[in-house]
């Protein structure tokens, strides 16, 4: 079962003057917000003053709100970053554990001083380096607050003097993201991610090979992408989810086995396929997570429909 | 040491006399007696009373007996799992290393409680979640009881833990499935499994698929696999062993590599192939392994005719 239902993210600056209709149009599950440094000595004091209107527009459409920082210059940022109603903080590049432990710190203490419930704050990790990878294990573990871990592909294509060449037949990084994925997962955390090429090339594509594409990375083990195009959002939220032929199939998995325990059976066939308690349980955590999906559907249509009420009144 | 010649390693339902009784009869190298997944947990109790007799129903056709526990119980299953003719017990869904040495140490306590020499019974950590695989070097150290084999990082169970769906046309578990083999064999533990078939309906019963599985895993040097229905343990212990020609052509490398160093020499060419030290270091390999599969089938040819005597 995926901790999150973060199927889908789209990253916007918070210089966008169309931010709050942007992340209300996209229908994303997560915004993730990009802040611009500027050359002017207190320009982190205007982004202190920007920042709570940021997470309040990018959230109007039920999108969990998160922002992007550095991982070397994150500790000196979250001070103008983090305020109510952000859900987590995303650190680009974090090399080593020492990074995640000032950075957590730094939360705790930001929590306090704002109202905010402790502990609460997510730290998502976007891994740019090789460093960041070998150590990725020891970083996932420095801190409760890990949530998500995404690659960022292009990045660490540079990084590794890896080619962007899109028509291999094998991904030069799978590995890695099995990698990721397994760390991920080890901590109670979920990976997120799209598969090759377009993890790479993110290019806007025609549906069908979209599809294809998600549907792999949610069989790699990805429970939701960062989306390169605002068109991916609606078929990511639709492919990192069970389908509903799974979903079908999930229950009479679980009305068979059900059966086979009242017969004294932990291990019965369905069509050639043997169902026993993995099987079972498997399909207990799809149907599941189909449920909290539709949950988070309506959660987000109630945050749409209160808007239109809200701009009712409003006229 | 037959019991290491484990081409074909099956799970047996002790509760169920229609497997068990007939299980000597199918001709595989391992039962596992299983306690865990294809036993409901209203008939745990009765299973583990069956352990023991199950023990001399499943290897009467010369069949190693592994008995795999569950990882909730494990305290109530090993008692009723350390008897004489047992050779090793599978700890399921380990995930860290002190999993592994509470279990080691209650194993050795039984194993003086119920006649079977200290050290005896393996103990083989099954890997199913993400966290055993990060974990799984500490895990492999955790006790000095030896470990033949071991496979891990695939599976149902993996499956679920990684939030995904089986039966895709691409390998979900390369990172996990390798790093687990790379841990056990930098330990000197052989590793089983690890090899990617495609297997898009799920099906566990079709013949012609395990033969396509052993051929597979035979070209990936892989010489053991888990099966999960009784079609598989002829094709998967035949497909396994080195073939005749292999046989043949290990022999010729041998003999040829001793003539060389004889002469003072390390590489030649025989029928335009490379013969050096690595081909004849796999040569000794290939035989050792024919060899002891040949035993264990004549060993479990003996065993069969004995039991088919008796009855």
């Amino acid at each position: 079962m995926p901790p999150y239902i973060r199927r889908s993210l789209i990253a916007l600056s918070i210089d966008d003057p169309k931010l709050a209709e942007k992340a209300f149009d996209s229908w994303a599950d997560a915004i993730v917000l990009d802040i611009v440094k500027q050359a002017a000595q207190d320009w982190q004091q205007t982004l202190k003053a920007q920042m709570p209107l940021a997470i309040a527009a990018a959230s109007r459409g039920g999108a969990e709100v998160f922002v992007r920082l550095n991982a070397q210059t994150a500790y000196a940022e979250l001070d103008a970053t983090v305020f109510a109603g952000l859900a987590g903080v995303v650190l680009v590049g974090v090399a080593d554990a020492a990074e995640l432990v000032l950075a957590s710190a730094k939360l705790d203490a930001l929590e306090l001083e704002r109202g905010i419930l402790q502990g609460s704050l997510e730290i998502d990790l976007e891994i740019n380096t090789a460093q960041g990878v070998w150590n990725s294990l020891e970083i996932a573990r420095a801190s409760s607050r890990i949530g998500t871990l995404t690659i960022n592909e292009q990045a660490l294509y540079q990084n590794l003097d890896i080619p962007f060449e899109t028509t291999l037949e094998v991904e030069p990084i799978e590995f890695i993201k099995g990698q990721i994925i397994t760390v991920a997962t080890s901590v109670n955390g979920q990976a997120q991610g799209m598969s090759y090429p377009l993890c790479i090339t993110q290019k806007e594509v025609d549906e069908t090979t979209l599809k294809k594409a998600i549907l792999r990375a949610r069989d790699t083990g990805f429970k939701g992408a960062l989306c390169a195009q605002p068109s991916w959002v609606k078929l990511c939220n639709e492919g990192f989810r069970p389908s509903a032929d799974e979903v079908e199939y999930y229950k009479e998995v679980r009305q068979v086995f059900a059966e086979g325990l009242k017969r004294g059976l932990a291990s019965v066939p369905l069509n050639g396929k043997m169902i026993d308690v993995p099987v079972d349980l498997r399909a207990e955590v799809y149907l599941e997570w189909a449920d909290r999906v539709a949950l988070r559907d309506q959660q987000k249509i109630q945050a749409h429909q209160q808007q239109a009420i809200s701009l009712q009144s409003l006229n | 040491m037959t019991h290491r010649v484990a081409r074909c390693t099956m799970f047996v339902t002790p509760t169920n006399p229609r497997f068990i009784d007939k299980a000597w009869t199918r001709g595989g190298d391992v039962y596992i007696l299983d306690i865990e997944d294809s036993i409901p947990l209203a008939e745990k109790a009765r299973c583990r009373g069956l352990i023991r007799e199950s023990i001399a129903k499943a290897n009467k056709g010369g069949a190693s007996i592994y008995v795999r526990i569950n990882k909730p119980f494990v305290d109530a299953d090993l008692p009723c799992s350390v008897w004489p003719g047992v050779d090793r017990i599978m700890l399921p869904k380990t995930d860290t290393a002190a999993e592994m040495q509470y279990a080691h140490d209650l194993i050795t306590e039984l194993e003086k409680e119920h006649g079977v020499p200290v050290g005896y019974i393996e103990l083989s950590p099954m890997i199913e979640t993400a966290l055993g695989v990060v974990n799984i070097y500490e895990i492999l150290s955790a006790t000095p009881r030896k470990i033949w084999s071991m496979g891990g990082g695939t599976g149902y169970d993996m499956a679920v833990n990684l939030g995904i769906e089986m039966f895709v046309d691409f390998d979900q578990y390369a990172y996990t499935s390798s790093y687990v083999a790379l841990a056990a064999m930098s330990l000197g533990i052989e590793s089983s499994g690890g090899v990617f078939v495609h297997n898009p309906t799920g099906r566990v019963d079709q013949r012609e698929d395990a033969i396509k599985e052993a051929e597979i895993l035979h070209a990936a040097g892989v010489r053991q696999i888990t099966a999960l229905h009784p079609n598989f343990i002829e094709p998967l212990c035949t497909g396994l062993a080195p073939t005749q020609a292999e046989m043949t052509w290990a022999q010729t490398v041998l003999d040829t590599y001793q003539g060389l160093l004889l002469a003072g020499e390390s590489m030649t060419e025989v029928n335009g192939q490379v013969v050096d030290c690595y081909e004849y270091a796999r040569a000794v390999k290939t035989l050792e392994w024919g060899r002891a599969c040949a035993e264990k089938d004549q060993f479990k040819a003996k065993a069969l005719a004995r039991a088919q005597a008796a009855v």
